[in-house]
Protein backbone atom coordinates (compact mmCIF):
# COMPACT_ATOMS: atom_id res chain seq x y z
CA UNK A 1 0.00 0.00 0.00
CA UNK A 2 1.32 3.16 -1.27
CA UNK A 3 1.49 6.28 1.32
CA UNK A 4 -1.22 8.02 -1.00
CA UNK A 5 -3.70 5.30 -0.51
CA UNK A 6 -2.71 4.90 3.18
CA UNK A 7 -4.09 8.49 3.73
CA UNK A 8 -7.09 8.27 1.68
CA UNK A 9 -8.09 4.90 3.78
CA UNK A 10 -7.74 7.05 6.80
CA UNK A 11 -9.90 9.53 5.74
CA UNK A 12 -12.64 7.27 4.50
CA UNK A 13 -11.98 5.55 8.41
CA UNK A 14 -12.58 9.58 9.39
CA UNK A 15 -15.41 10.30 7.37
CA UNK A 16 -17.48 7.13 8.59
CA UNK A 17 -16.42 7.82 12.31
CA UNK A 18 -17.73 11.93 12.35
CA UNK A 19 -20.52 10.90 10.21
CA UNK A 20 -21.38 8.33 13.20
CA UNK A 21 -20.69 10.88 15.29
CA UNK A 22 -23.80 13.00 14.02
CA UNK A 23 -26.23 10.46 13.65
CA UNK A 24 -25.46 9.43 17.51
CA UNK A 25 -25.54 13.22 18.62
CA UNK A 26 -29.12 13.76 16.34
CA UNK A 27 -30.05 10.49 18.12
CA UNK A 28 -29.66 12.05 21.77
CA UNK A 29 -31.36 15.83 20.64
CA UNK A 30 -34.47 13.52 19.36
CA UNK A 31 -34.59 11.13 22.56
CA UNK A 32 -34.06 14.12 24.56
CA UNK A 33 -36.84 16.05 22.72
CA UNK A 34 -38.54 12.29 23.00
CA UNK A 35 -38.31 12.44 27.01
CA UNK A 36 -39.94 16.49 26.76
CA UNK A 37 -42.50 15.49 25.17
CA UNK A 38 -43.12 12.30 27.51
CA UNK A 39 -43.10 14.79 30.48
CA UNK A 40 -44.65 17.46 29.41
CA UNK A 41 -47.51 14.49 28.61
CA UNK A 42 -47.12 12.92 32.01
CA UNK A 43 -47.47 16.63 34.01
CA UNK A 44 -50.34 17.67 31.81
CA UNK A 45 -51.84 14.75 33.19
CA UNK A 46 -51.07 14.75 36.60
CA UNK A 47 -52.37 18.84 36.26
CA UNK A 48 -55.63 17.40 34.86
CA UNK A 49 -55.85 14.61 37.75
CA UNK A 50 -55.35 17.54 40.61
CA UNK A 51 -57.34 19.70 38.81
CA UNK A 52 -60.19 16.79 38.24
CA UNK A 53 -60.51 16.52 41.88
CA UNK A 54 -59.83 19.47 43.66
CA UNK A 55 -62.15 22.63 41.43
CA UNK A 56 -64.64 20.46 42.02
CA UNK A 57 -64.59 20.25 45.72
CA UNK A 58 -63.24 24.00 46.08
CA UNK A 59 -66.26 25.05 44.02
CA UNK A 60 -68.54 23.53 46.85
CA UNK A 61 -66.62 24.30 49.82
CA UNK A 62 -66.79 27.90 48.44
CA UNK A 63 -70.55 27.69 47.27
CA UNK A 64 -71.31 26.90 50.99
CA UNK A 65 -68.79 28.61 52.91
CA UNK A 66 -71.74 30.63 54.81
CA UNK A 67 -73.29 27.00 55.81
CA UNK A 68 -71.13 24.00 55.52
CA UNK A 69 -73.89 22.08 57.48
CA UNK A 70 -76.00 22.59 54.35
CA UNK A 71 -73.38 20.76 52.32
CA UNK A 72 -74.08 17.58 53.83
CA UNK A 73 -77.80 17.98 54.74
CA UNK A 74 -79.97 19.84 52.19
CA UNK A 75 -82.05 22.66 53.38
CA UNK A 76 -85.19 21.31 52.18
CA UNK A 77 -84.07 17.67 54.01
CA UNK A 78 -84.32 19.39 56.91
CA UNK A 79 -87.80 20.97 55.92
CA UNK A 80 -89.05 17.29 55.41
CA UNK A 81 -87.84 16.43 58.44
CA UNK A 82 -89.37 18.80 60.61
CA UNK A 83 -92.81 18.10 58.75
CA UNK A 84 -92.77 14.68 59.97
CA UNK A 85 -91.31 15.45 63.55
CA UNK A 86 -91.36 18.76 64.47
CA UNK A 87 -95.28 19.28 65.06
CA UNK A 88 -97.00 19.45 68.61
CA UNK A 89 -98.65 15.75 68.23
CA UNK A 90 -97.94 12.78 69.87
CA UNK A 91 -93.84 13.41 71.50
CA UNK A 92 -93.41 15.97 68.85
CA UNK A 93 -93.85 13.69 65.91
CA UNK A 94 -96.35 15.49 64.40
CA UNK A 95 -99.02 12.86 64.51
CA UNK A 96 -102.27 13.56 66.25
CA UNK A 97 -104.38 10.94 67.91
CA UNK A 98 -107.25 10.05 65.35
CA UNK A 99 -110.80 10.94 67.20
CA UNK A 100 -113.94 8.86 67.34
CA UNK A 101 -116.86 9.81 65.38
CA UNK A 102 -120.61 8.64 65.34
CA UNK A 103 -121.93 5.93 67.46
CA UNK A 104 -119.93 2.28 67.35
CA UNK A 105 -122.55 -0.35 66.05
CA UNK A 106 -122.30 -4.49 67.36
CA UNK A 107 -123.15 -7.35 65.63
CA UNK A 108 -124.22 -10.07 68.43
CA UNK A 109 -123.86 -12.82 66.03
CA UNK A 110 -120.45 -12.38 64.88
CA UNK A 111 -119.49 -10.38 68.26
CA UNK A 112 -117.94 -7.92 65.66
CA UNK A 113 -118.16 -3.95 66.01
CA UNK A 114 -117.58 -1.07 64.07
CA UNK A 115 -116.06 1.74 65.04
CA UNK A 116 -115.53 5.35 62.87
CA UNK A 117 -112.15 7.84 63.69
CA UNK A 118 -111.11 10.84 61.39
CA UNK A 119 -107.65 10.86 60.99
CA UNK A 120 -105.80 13.83 59.57
CA UNK A 121 -102.80 13.51 57.42
CA UNK A 122 -99.88 15.33 58.98
CA UNK A 123 -97.33 14.73 56.63
CA UNK A 124 -97.02 17.17 53.60
CA UNK A 125 -97.81 14.01 51.09
CA UNK A 126 -100.96 11.87 50.47
CA UNK A 127 -101.05 8.31 52.23
CA UNK A 128 -102.79 5.10 52.00
CA UNK A 129 -103.68 3.78 55.22
CA UNK A 130 -102.89 0.51 53.62
CA UNK A 131 -103.72 -1.64 57.33
CA UNK A 132 -104.07 -1.03 61.18
CA UNK A 133 -104.31 -3.65 63.83
CA UNK A 134 -104.41 -3.00 67.71
CA UNK A 135 -105.46 -4.13 70.93
CA UNK A 136 -108.48 -3.17 72.44
CA UNK A 137 -108.33 -3.13 76.36
CA UNK A 138 -110.42 -2.41 79.45
CA UNK A 139 -109.93 0.74 80.53
CA UNK A 140 -110.87 0.19 84.00
CA UNK A 141 -109.20 -3.50 84.49
CA UNK A 142 -106.53 -3.20 82.33
CA UNK A 143 -108.66 -6.80 80.77
CA UNK A 144 -108.30 -7.55 77.23
CA UNK A 145 -111.21 -7.51 75.28
CA UNK A 146 -109.99 -8.34 71.69
CA UNK A 147 -108.47 -6.86 68.63
CA UNK A 148 -109.40 -4.30 65.80
CA UNK A 149 -108.34 -3.38 62.16
CA UNK A 150 -109.10 -1.56 59.69
CA UNK A 151 -111.99 -2.87 56.85
CA UNK A 152 -110.29 -1.59 54.14
CA UNK A 153 -107.07 0.94 52.90
CA UNK A 154 -107.63 4.55 53.11
CA UNK A 155 -105.91 6.84 51.05
CA UNK A 156 -105.91 10.48 52.50
CA UNK A 157 -104.34 13.42 50.63
CA UNK A 158 -101.41 15.76 52.55
CA UNK A 159 -103.22 17.44 55.07
CA UNK A 160 -106.62 15.96 54.93
CA UNK A 161 -108.99 14.59 57.14
CA UNK A 162 -110.15 11.28 56.08
CA UNK A 163 -112.58 8.34 58.15
CA UNK A 164 -111.46 4.96 59.19
CA UNK A 165 -113.87 2.38 60.07
CA UNK A 166 -112.15 -0.04 62.41
CA UNK A 167 -113.53 -3.32 62.87
CA UNK A 168 -113.00 -5.47 66.61
CA UNK A 169 -114.23 -8.97 67.24
CA UNK A 170 -114.96 -9.13 70.84
CA UNK A 171 -113.06 -12.59 72.60
CA UNK A 172 -115.03 -15.17 74.89
CA UNK A 173 -113.17 -13.83 77.68
CA UNK A 174 -114.10 -10.55 76.80
CA UNK A 175 -118.15 -10.95 76.79
CA UNK A 176 -117.81 -12.87 80.18
CA UNK A 177 -115.78 -9.65 81.56
CA UNK A 178 -118.60 -6.93 79.77
CA UNK A 179 -121.08 -9.42 81.75
CA UNK A 180 -119.25 -9.64 84.83
CA UNK A 181 -117.84 -6.45 85.83
CA UNK A 182 -119.89 -4.18 83.33
CA UNK A 183 -122.76 -5.79 83.73
CA UNK A 184 -125.10 -2.38 84.12
CA UNK A 185 -123.06 0.05 81.54
CA UNK A 186 -124.27 1.22 78.20
CA UNK A 187 -121.22 2.14 76.94
CA UNK A 188 -117.94 0.72 78.61
CA UNK A 189 -114.67 2.93 78.45
CA UNK A 190 -111.93 0.97 76.67
CA UNK A 191 -108.12 2.20 75.57
CA UNK A 192 -107.48 1.32 71.67
CA UNK A 193 -103.67 0.54 72.10
CA UNK A 194 -100.22 -1.38 70.29
CA UNK A 195 -101.37 0.04 66.98
CA UNK A 196 -99.34 -0.70 64.33
CA UNK A 197 -100.25 1.38 61.09
CA UNK A 198 -98.95 0.42 57.51
CA UNK A 199 -98.48 3.85 55.82
CA UNK A 200 -97.31 3.39 52.20
CA UNK A 201 -95.50 0.00 53.35
CA UNK A 202 -94.08 1.32 56.39
CA UNK A 203 -95.13 -0.20 59.27
CA UNK A 204 -95.11 2.58 62.17
CA UNK A 205 -95.12 0.96 65.43
CA UNK A 206 -96.76 2.70 68.52
CA UNK A 207 -95.71 0.59 71.68
CA UNK A 208 -97.23 1.11 75.33
CA UNK A 209 -98.04 4.45 76.41
CA UNK A 210 -97.73 6.04 72.86
CA UNK A 211 -101.34 6.87 71.18
CA UNK A 212 -103.26 5.26 73.33
CA UNK A 213 -106.83 5.97 71.85
CA UNK A 214 -109.36 6.26 74.23
CA UNK A 215 -112.93 5.02 73.23
CA UNK A 216 -116.39 3.87 74.37
CA UNK A 217 -117.62 0.74 73.32
CA UNK A 218 -121.08 -0.79 73.53
CA UNK A 219 -121.27 -2.93 76.13
CA UNK A 220 -121.80 -6.48 73.79
CA UNK A 221 -123.97 -8.24 77.07
CA UNK A 222 -126.65 -5.53 76.68
CA UNK A 223 -127.13 -5.82 73.36
CA UNK A 224 -127.46 -9.77 72.56
CA UNK B 1 -53.37 -8.62 9.68
CA UNK B 2 -51.29 -9.28 12.51
CA UNK B 3 -50.43 -5.41 11.95
CA UNK B 4 -53.68 -4.08 11.77
CA UNK B 5 -54.37 -6.00 14.72
CA UNK B 6 -51.60 -4.53 16.71
CA UNK B 7 -51.50 -0.84 14.85
CA UNK B 8 -54.28 -0.21 17.08
CA UNK B 9 -55.15 -0.95 20.71
CA UNK B 10 -58.68 -2.26 20.17
CA UNK B 11 -59.25 -3.43 23.94
CA UNK B 12 -58.30 0.46 24.51
CA UNK B 13 -60.98 1.66 21.90
CA UNK B 14 -63.71 -0.42 23.26
CA UNK B 15 -63.17 0.67 26.84
CA UNK B 16 -62.83 4.28 25.73
CA UNK B 17 -66.25 4.35 24.47
CA UNK B 18 -67.85 1.98 27.09
CA UNK B 19 -66.46 4.58 29.80
CA UNK B 20 -68.00 7.39 27.58
CA UNK B 21 -70.94 5.39 26.82
CA UNK B 22 -71.01 4.55 30.80
CA UNK B 23 -71.61 7.99 31.97
CA UNK B 24 -74.51 8.82 29.71
CA UNK B 25 -76.11 6.11 30.63
CA UNK B 26 -75.19 6.48 34.37
CA UNK B 27 -76.80 9.77 34.12
CA UNK B 28 -80.10 7.96 33.86
CA UNK B 29 -80.12 4.84 35.00
CA UNK B 30 -78.46 4.01 38.88
CA UNK B 31 -75.61 0.96 39.67
CA UNK B 32 -77.36 0.71 42.81
CA UNK B 33 -80.85 0.85 43.93
CA UNK B 34 -82.68 0.91 47.69
CA UNK B 35 -86.60 1.25 47.50
CA UNK B 36 -87.97 1.39 51.20
CA UNK B 37 -91.76 0.33 51.63
CA UNK B 38 -93.68 1.12 48.53
CA UNK B 39 -91.73 3.57 46.53
CA UNK B 40 -91.90 4.89 49.81
CA UNK B 41 -88.11 5.94 49.53
CA UNK B 42 -86.00 5.51 46.83
CA UNK B 43 -82.10 6.14 46.95
CA UNK B 44 -80.59 5.74 43.04
CA UNK B 45 -76.89 5.27 43.52
CA UNK B 46 -74.02 5.35 41.48
CA UNK B 47 -71.25 7.61 41.08
CA UNK B 48 -71.98 9.69 38.14
CA UNK B 49 -75.46 10.07 39.88
CA UNK B 50 -76.48 9.82 43.55
CA UNK B 51 -80.21 10.78 44.25
CA UNK B 52 -82.67 10.31 46.77
CA UNK B 53 -86.28 10.34 46.47
CA UNK B 54 -88.80 10.62 48.92
CA UNK B 55 -92.56 10.20 47.24
CA UNK B 56 -92.34 12.66 44.49
CA UNK B 57 -89.35 14.91 45.80
CA UNK B 58 -85.82 14.31 45.10
CA UNK B 59 -82.64 15.51 46.91
CA UNK B 60 -79.28 15.96 46.32
CA UNK B 61 -76.40 16.41 48.34
CA UNK B 62 -74.38 19.29 47.69
CA UNK B 63 -71.13 16.92 48.72
CA UNK B 64 -71.89 14.13 47.15
CA UNK B 65 -72.77 16.03 43.80
CA UNK B 66 -69.29 17.43 43.96
CA UNK B 67 -68.20 13.67 43.93
CA UNK B 68 -70.78 13.09 41.58
CA UNK B 69 -68.79 15.54 39.46
CA UNK B 70 -65.15 14.26 40.00
CA UNK B 71 -66.45 10.82 38.98
CA UNK B 72 -67.82 12.26 35.63
CA UNK B 73 -64.63 14.40 35.05
CA UNK B 74 -62.51 11.37 35.99
CA UNK B 75 -64.06 9.40 33.90
CA UNK B 76 -64.14 11.56 31.13
CA UNK B 77 -60.64 12.23 30.79
CA UNK B 78 -60.13 8.28 30.98
CA UNK B 79 -62.60 7.78 27.85
CA UNK B 80 -61.11 10.38 26.08
CA UNK B 81 -57.66 9.52 26.86
CA UNK B 82 -58.14 5.97 26.20
CA UNK B 83 -59.42 6.85 22.69
CA UNK B 84 -56.60 9.00 21.99
CA UNK B 85 -53.83 5.73 23.68
CA UNK B 86 -55.73 3.61 20.87
CA UNK B 87 -55.06 5.17 17.99
CA UNK B 88 -51.51 5.94 18.82
CA UNK B 89 -50.39 3.01 21.54
CA UNK B 90 -46.41 2.98 19.81
CA UNK B 91 -45.62 7.03 20.23
CA UNK B 92 -43.32 7.76 22.83
CA UNK B 93 -46.03 9.21 25.33
CA UNK B 94 -48.62 6.75 24.83
CA UNK B 95 -47.81 4.51 27.65
CA UNK B 96 -48.70 7.47 29.83
CA UNK B 97 -52.21 8.00 28.23
CA UNK B 98 -52.68 4.82 28.70
CA UNK B 99 -51.88 4.34 32.25
CA UNK B 100 -53.71 7.81 33.01
CA UNK B 101 -56.87 5.92 31.99
CA UNK B 102 -57.36 2.49 32.46
CA UNK B 103 -57.20 2.76 35.88
CA UNK B 104 -59.82 5.29 36.52
CA UNK B 105 -62.93 2.66 35.43
CA UNK B 106 -61.41 0.20 37.85
CA UNK B 107 -60.96 2.95 40.40
CA UNK B 108 -64.51 3.94 40.09
CA UNK B 109 -66.14 0.50 40.91
CA UNK B 110 -63.88 -0.35 43.66
CA UNK B 111 -65.20 3.05 45.47
CA UNK B 112 -68.14 3.20 44.89
CA UNK B 113 -68.52 -0.61 45.95
CA UNK B 114 -66.33 0.63 49.42
CA UNK B 115 -68.31 3.19 50.10
CA UNK B 116 -71.62 1.45 49.55
CA UNK B 117 -70.15 -1.46 52.03
CA UNK B 118 -68.93 1.31 54.39
CA UNK B 119 -72.53 2.96 54.45
CA UNK B 120 -73.98 -0.39 54.96
CA UNK B 121 -71.81 -1.17 57.55
CA UNK B 122 -72.32 2.19 59.66
CA UNK B 123 -75.93 2.09 59.57
CA UNK B 124 -76.13 -1.43 60.72
CA UNK B 125 -73.31 -0.24 63.63
CA UNK B 126 -74.69 3.27 64.32
CA UNK B 127 -78.07 3.23 63.87
CA UNK B 128 -78.70 -0.84 64.22
CA UNK B 129 -80.45 -0.58 60.97
CA UNK B 130 -79.87 -3.28 58.64
CA UNK B 131 -79.72 -2.26 55.07
CA UNK B 132 -79.70 -5.00 52.58
CA UNK B 133 -77.05 -5.01 49.46
CA UNK B 134 -78.60 -7.46 47.35
CA UNK B 135 -82.06 -8.73 47.66
CA UNK B 136 -84.88 -7.58 50.81
CA UNK B 137 -84.88 -7.46 54.28
CA UNK B 138 -87.24 -5.93 56.36
CA UNK B 139 -85.09 -3.20 59.21
CA UNK B 140 -86.95 -2.00 62.17
CA UNK B 141 -85.30 1.18 63.50
CA UNK B 142 -86.63 3.58 66.53
CA UNK B 143 -87.92 7.00 65.98
CA UNK B 144 -85.16 8.98 68.01
CA UNK B 145 -86.73 11.32 70.73
CA UNK B 146 -90.44 9.19 70.27
CA UNK B 147 -89.72 6.15 72.88
CA UNK B 148 -91.48 3.24 71.88
CA UNK B 149 -92.32 3.99 68.83
CA UNK B 150 -90.52 2.33 66.37
CA UNK B 151 -90.63 1.86 61.92
CA UNK B 152 -90.68 -1.30 60.29
CA UNK B 153 -90.16 -1.31 57.17
CA UNK B 154 -89.27 -3.87 53.96
CA UNK B 155 -86.08 -2.44 52.11
CA UNK B 156 -85.29 -3.79 48.92
CA UNK B 157 -81.57 -3.29 47.17
CA UNK B 158 -80.04 -4.54 44.34
CA UNK B 159 -77.31 -3.85 41.46
CA UNK B 160 -78.24 -2.66 38.30
CA UNK B 161 -77.35 -3.56 35.07
CA UNK B 162 -75.66 -0.30 33.94
CA UNK B 163 -73.27 -1.74 36.87
CA UNK B 164 -72.55 -4.61 34.65
CA UNK B 165 -71.40 -2.16 31.90
CA UNK B 166 -69.08 -0.53 34.41
CA UNK B 167 -67.54 -3.63 34.89
CA UNK B 168 -67.24 -4.68 30.91
CA UNK B 169 -65.19 -0.87 30.97
CA UNK B 170 -63.36 -1.36 33.55
CA UNK B 171 -62.43 -5.09 32.10
CA UNK B 172 -61.80 -3.65 28.81
CA UNK B 173 -59.09 -0.85 30.17
CA UNK B 174 -57.30 -3.57 32.06
CA UNK B 175 -57.26 -6.06 28.75
CA UNK B 176 -56.01 -2.50 26.66
CA UNK B 177 -53.22 -2.57 29.27
CA UNK B 178 -52.37 -6.14 29.00
CA UNK B 179 -52.73 -5.82 25.33
CA UNK B 180 -50.61 -3.04 25.08
CA UNK B 181 -47.52 -5.15 25.72
CA UNK B 182 -48.50 -6.87 22.52
CA UNK B 183 -48.52 -3.33 20.74
CA UNK B 184 -45.22 -2.54 22.06
CA UNK B 185 -43.52 -5.74 21.66
CA UNK B 186 -45.27 -5.55 17.85
CA UNK B 187 -43.39 -2.05 17.34
CA UNK B 188 -39.96 -2.93 18.28
CA UNK B 189 -39.84 -6.26 16.42
CA UNK B 190 -41.22 -4.24 13.13
CA UNK B 191 -38.54 -1.89 13.64
CA UNK B 192 -35.68 -4.30 13.89
CA UNK B 193 -36.93 -5.95 10.78
CA UNK B 194 -37.10 -2.92 9.15
CA UNK B 195 -34.24 -1.35 9.60
CA UNK B 196 -31.86 -1.19 6.83
CA UNK B 197 -28.50 -3.01 7.32
CA UNK B 198 -25.65 -1.42 8.21
CA UNK B 199 -22.67 -1.19 5.76
CA UNK B 200 -19.92 -0.93 7.91
CA UNK B 201 -16.54 -0.08 6.07
CA UNK B 202 -14.35 -2.19 5.34
CA UNK B 203 -10.79 -2.06 6.51
CA UNK B 204 -8.28 -3.78 4.68
CA UNK B 205 -5.47 -5.22 6.12
CA UNK B 206 -2.48 -4.10 7.13
CA UNK B 207 0.46 -6.06 5.82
Amino acid sequence: MTCSERVLITRKIDSSFTNHKTHESSILVSESKRWGKMNKVRLLLTLVTIAIVVVPLVGMVLAYQDNLVDLFIPPEMTEMAEDFFGGEGIDGSGIEPPTMVGEPEYNAATRTFSISFQFENPFPMDITIKSLTGNIECAEHRFHLGVASISEPVSIDAGETGTLTVLGTWTLEAISHFESEHGDEELVDAVLLDLVVDISGLQLELGQGNMEQSIQVPNPSLME
Amino acid sequence: MNSILTKFNWFALAGGITTLLLIAVSLVYPWWQLTVGDDLLTVDASPINMNLGFLDSSFTIPFIWALNMISILSLLASGITMLIYSIIPRKSYSKHLLDFGYKKPLYTILFFAIGLVATTMICQTVLNFSIPLIGSTTSTLSIPFVSGMTLTVLLSAGFQWSFLLAAVAAGLCIAARIYHKKVAHAESSVSITAAPEAVSPSIPATR
